[in-house]
């Protein structure tokens, strides 16, 4: 059955993610089956104590007993001599993201489940969570205090309200004996501590490992774009020339030229759904003013029923024309096949999106070699450009409280999360943890998977990215802020009604969870904004 | 009685018209099921209403025997979702209709219990959405969270209503005279019970307890908040195979939706011929 | 004698009783507790410890001034005047169809109860197929009307209603037409003879004998697609998750969202004990009228 070996376009279109991902193997994998070393496949590299084996470059994965996996599997093996080890840790994670850990990649290689049960002799249990309960499932095993996790992984910005609700340990002890380098200027964090505080702590105690970096990423189609017949019939109607946009109202023209539903293309595929959308309202409003458009002042108060919200609003709702008309009921996955079959201009999605389609192992896709990334648009202040991004979702491990073990289920997170044993699996196409770190945007591997031109976009954006609300009541606040957008989409609300009920909204959460939590937690969320602007 | 050509034309015309209507969605997930991923996709021209190369992957693909490399194997197969949706739902569905038959019994015979009907009929009306977060308290406290036991205690209370109702009607109806000529003849009330009054029950019990089952066997909302991993059910299950990143595993989970209408399916054709009477809930007094 | 019937009696209800008072007494006084305070999950706290963040009523005034809540409500009760009475018409009319032997009576009957066995949140998911603008409904409609139909059904707050409606009628009238059936089938023939030879026409013998007898069992019926239809979630949830926005948001799912993203629990509590005394009164009322 050949059929079985091809991916056409519909599946894509239908299954966009996991079977992607399989794509984007089979396309990688011939490059990476090659004869492994000769001699001593197993061997390790002179001076190192651990890492995966059996393929070529294996040993940029490997460590020494002086690095942050070397000493989370040191210590591990410590615990565990000294007994201290559970029979078994067991981790909650999204189904989409369990093939990362085990399945073996590239060639040759073991899984990451497999190293670390190979070197610490502590197993591991993965439990499947469906994407979008992960949350759900966490606060019930802390409210119920079910204790069937030692790590949860949840969305980066619940790490405050997890904290505060007790549920998850705080990592600070561990973090000062182990030191997992995080901010190590060359391997490390994009922003180095900065980005640490940022991705792994809350009010100033280290509470999550990061294990994703779902900066929110640009991607326009190179063949529309450099198609001379439409560079001239854009140049035309618009009196400038058809390039990837800079601004808001350039990203406007750019969408209504291509929007032509009838002859199956959109202008941009950008989400419009719950709990997606408002990363693109993020983006509009936040770079309203120079160097940033907060959410909040200092003291606390919701800057949004303002004429920025509503003028961010307004373009958000008006931006509804250039999109699919199902836009407002598609997912992720909507979005991923519609561009595969060459559907959109422009799209806004997790940063793995070419590693997918821009494959040619994907026969299916129609974009192959026709991606190209860019920066999110943004907006002319006073002579500079600002440009912003938004980190959504972003899976992070944390470890539970109910834990028996912390420090060892600690230790797991170290090693997954630090730069060595991090850089490998991001690599590997099973599943959706996505590259964060300096030496992921330089590790050839992960730039193979994910493509050269657009990893370098891809740190560009971390660069302009602002964090959504991350403080005690993130749900709720995103929630007020969801449906006011969903009820301005869909004509229920005006712009401004919606602002306004958002703000009123936002000062009763504030204040039911407790001003001078959030006021604290607004000022260390500040802290982590990008400065950056850019040339006109 | 004869008809006129007529009404027989209408009522094809009707009956046909309802067949079709309630087949869309039937076909569409049996279709769907057999469809290989090329043509599972929704939309646009490529719509596909019936497969085109028709395959058993699907089926395959849901108990791990996956043959296609372009589709990871699952991490948990169909398998033990299954069998918990079995264990919790027919474990429910006896617990709900013993007890709620011999409370229907008490009440009816001997007007025991006077305050269930009213209790009953509360606890069914109630969203459970609303008594969720102190059953889920409970039900961890107790060890009961994600286990088949602990799901199908709740599964039998919540269903306890339906049984007592629907028994309770059926034995108000009952002529007394036959159980009252038994205990003259020097039966005890136990034996009349089991020997005579159950056995006339039959039609009654079988589709109450078809009811209940499917009402059980239905849930997704319960599963979904008193289970995690070990024993989660087919409905959440499904859920499983459309994380966003897998995208929605459309041929899977029809598949699976097949399978899980067999066994109603099943118990309704075994009890068919009683279907019709039990269903009436005693309520046609003559 | 008496004694012991009311031993055997007793007897026989009470494991009924204790299941009843073991799903309610607990979370009921729990209810009421965390009901007058702020306490969440998130709070740190165990909920024993809820009394620390006591707030008297406020919980309660919030209810009454939850605007998203009530149109909640309304939306379920929408939900129910829409689609109980379609069902319930559609399985009645279906019904009297299926009172006397027809050639494919057995088949068609099969055929009409299928809904009933698929699991709803199976149908959910097909549901959501079916109703996408370029999917099978849209097809259909498009091949009858011989115009291309592009409605985006679940991203419009008006079509998504009708959408998440049209499968709980699909679901759920199969069940009306079972139990109606059972009732016609259920009325003496002779009586309906006897109207006959008095002259009586079809229409007028169905609505003055056959009618008024199946009165319970209709109120039966009824009763279980209100109860049942009040609570919807399931099928919906999947569908739409309550959207777009707030569109098809019915209580069970304003009260899941908040339970489970929000987890103000403390206000879940005040929420559902304010249903509890609305629908028992009704209940109360409910069962007086059906006892008369």
């Amino acid at each position: 059955m050949d059929q079985q070996n091809r991916i056409s376009r519909r599946q894509l279109l239908t299954t966009g993610g996991k079977l992607a991902v399989y794509g984007a193997a089979l396309g990688i994998a011939p490059k990476f089956i090659r004869p492994a070393r000769a001699g001593a496949p197993d061997a390790l590299a002179a001076g190192m104590i651990g890492g995966p084996t059996g393929f070529d470059g294996a040993e940029r994965y490997q460590y020494g007993a002086d690095t942050p996996e070397g000493r989370a599997i040191e210590a591990a093996k410590a615990l565990k001599g000294a007994g201290k080890a559970p029979a078994k840790i067991v981790i909650g994670l999204s189904d989409g993201s369990i093939g990362q850990l085990t399945k073996p990649f590239p060639a040759g290689a073991p899984s990451i489940k497999d190293l670390w049960e190979k070197e610490t002799g502590i197993p591991l249990e993965i439990v499947g969570l469906p994407n979008g309960q992960e949350f759900t499932k966490t606060m019930q095993d802390i409210s119920t205090k079910g204790g069937a996790f030692d790590i949860y992984s949840v969305e980066w910005n619940r790490l405050g309200d997890l904290a505060e609700s007790g549920g998850i340990a705080k990592l600070d002890d561990y973090v000062a004996a182990h030191k997992p380098e995080w901010d190590d200027p060359k391997r490390g964090y994009v922003d180095g501590a900065k980005g640490v505080a940022l991705l792994n702590q809350y009010r100033g105690s280290t509470y999550g490992v990061s294990l994703d970096g779902d900066f929110q990423t640009w991607v326009y189609r190179t063949d529309l774009f450099g198609d001379a017949a439409e560079q001239s019939a854009f140049k035309s109607k618009y009196g400038y020339d058809l390039a990837p946009p800079k601004t808001w109202k350039q990203h406007a023209d750019v969408a209504a030229f291509f929007q032509r539903p009838d002859k199956g293309l959109f202008g941009c595929t950008d989400l419009r759904n719950q709990g997606w959308g408002y990363t693109n309202w993020y983006q509009r409003y936040t770079s309203m003013a120079s160097p940033n458009q907060f959410l909040f002042g200092d003291d606390g108060t919701p800057l949004i029923n303002s004429d920025q919200g509503v003028a961010a609003t307004q373009e958000y709702v008006d931006s509804l024309a250039t999109h699919s008309p199902d836009a407002i009921s598609w997912g992720w996955s909507e979005q991923y096949g519609n561009f595969a079959g060459g559907g959109a201009a422009m799209t806004c999605a997790f940063s793995n999106l070419p590693k997918f389609l821009d494959n040619a192992g994907n026969t299916g896709s129609k974009v192959t070699g026709k991606i190209g990334s860019m920066l999110p648009p943004g907006r002319e202040i006073d002579g500079k450009l600002v440009s912003r991004s938004v980190l959504w979702f972003s899976l992070t491990g944390m470890v539970s409280a109910q834990s028996q073990y912390p420090e060892v289920a600690y230790l797991l997170l170290q090693w997954l999360g630090s730069s060595r044993i991090y850089s490998w699996m991001t690599a590997n196409p099973g599943g959706y943890f996505d590259p964060f770190s300096l030496n992921d945007f330089a590790d050839p591997l992960v730039r193979e998977t994910y493509h050269g031109y657009h990893m370098d976009i891809v740190r560009e954006t971390v660069a302009r990215t602002v964090p959504t609300i991350n403080y005690p009541g993130a749900t709720a606040f995103h929630n007020a802020l969801d449906e006011n957008l969903m009820a301005a989409l869909t004509g229920a609300k005006t712009a401004a009604q919606a602002m306004a009920d958002t703000a009123a909204e936002w000062k009763k959460i504030t204040r039911r969870t407790g001003e001078d939590k959030i006021i604290d937690a607004i000022k260390a969320n500040k802290a982590a904004w990008p400065t950056v602007l850019d040339p006109v | 009685m004869t008809r006129s050509l007529a009404f027989m034309s209408f009522r094809y015309a009707a009956i046909l018209l309802a067949i079709a209507i309630v087949l869309v969605p039937v076909l569409w997930m049996a279709s769907m099921a057999f469809k290989p991923i090329e043509e599972w996709q929704a939309t646009g021209a490529d719509l596909t209403w019936i497969p085109r190369a028709p395959t058993l992957d699907n089926f395959r693909y849901i108990f791990g025997r996956s043959t296609s490399d372009l589709i990871v194997t699952l991490d948990k197969t169909a398998l033990k979702p299954i069998l918990a949706s079995f264990l919790s739902a027919g474990i429910g569905t006896i617990l709900a209709m013993t007890a709620g038959t011999s409370a229907a019994y008490g009440l009816s015979r001997f007007g025991s219990g006077a305050n269930l009907p009213l209790a009953l009929v509360q606890l069914r009306l109630f969203p459970p959405m609303a008594v969720m977060t102190p059953v889920m308290i409970m039900w961890a406290f107790l060890s009961f969270t994600d286990s088949w036991w602990g799901l199908a205690l709740v599964y039998g209370i919540v269903t306890l209503p339906f049984a007592f109702w629907l028994m309770k009607t059926f034995f108000d109806d009952m002529p007394k005279e036959i159980e009252e000529a038994a205990l003259v003849e020097g039966c005890s009330r136990g034996r009349v019970f089991l020997k005579i009054t159950l056995p006339m029950m039959r039609a009654p019990l079988a589709s109450a307890a078809l009811f209940v089952f499917i009402l059980n066997w239905s849930d997704y909302l319960i599963a979904l908040l008193l289970t995690t991993k070990q024993w989660v059910t087919i409905p959440v299950y499904m859920a499983s195979l459309s994380s966003s990143m897998t995208g929605q595993l459309y041929g899977a989970k029809a598949a699976l939706g097949l399978i899980a209408a067999v066994p109603p399916v099943v118990l309704g054709v075994l009890i068919q011929r009683h279907l019709v009477r039990g269903l009436t809930f005693g309520a046609l007094k003559q | 004698m008496k004694d012991e019937s009311a031993k055997l009696g007793f007897r026989l209800t009470l494991p009924a009783q204790v299941l009843v008072l073991f799903i309610s007494v607990f979370p009921l006084l729990m209810q009421l507790y965390i009901s007058l305070t702020d306490w969440s999950p998130l709070s740190g706290q165990s909920w024993t410890q809820a009394w620390t963040m006591w707030n008297t009523f406020a919980n309660y005034s919030d209810v009454i001034h939850d605007s998203r809540l009530w149109a909640a409500l309304g939306r379920t009760a929408l939900i129910m005047a829409v689609c109980v009475p379609v069902e319930f018409l559609l399985g009645l009319g279906l019904a009297t169809l299926f009172m006397d032997d027809f050639p494919g009576k057995r088949v068609a009957y099969s055929i009409l109860i299928m809904p009933m066995m698929v699991v709803p949140a199976v149908a959910g998911y097909m549901f959501y197929m079916l109703f996408q603008s370029g999917g099978p409904v849209n097809d259909i409609l498009s091949r009858l009307l011989g115009h291309p139909v592009t409605l985006a059904w679940l991203s419009d707050p008006r079509l998504a209603l009708v959408a998440v409606m049209t499968a709980d009628i699909w679901q759920w009238t199969p069940l009306m037409f079972l139990i109606l059936l059972a009732g016609l089938v259920g009325v003496p023939d002779d009586q309906i003879k006897a109207a006959t030879l008095l002259g009586a026409g079809p229409v007028h013998r169905f609505i003055t004998i056959v009618l008024p007898r199946m009165k319970a069992i209709i109120g039966i019926a009824l009763a279980i697609r209100v109860i049942e239809c009040f609570k919807i979630f399931d099928t919906l949830f999947i569908m739409t998750g309550g959207g777009p926005g707030v569109a098809t948001e019915t209580i069970s799912v304003y009260i899941y969202k908040i339970a489970t993203q929000d987890l103000i629990w403390g206000y879940v509590a005040a929420i559902a004990l304010v249903i509890l005394i609305v629908l028992s009164i009704a209940c109360v009322w409910a069962l007086k009228r059906m006892a008369k």
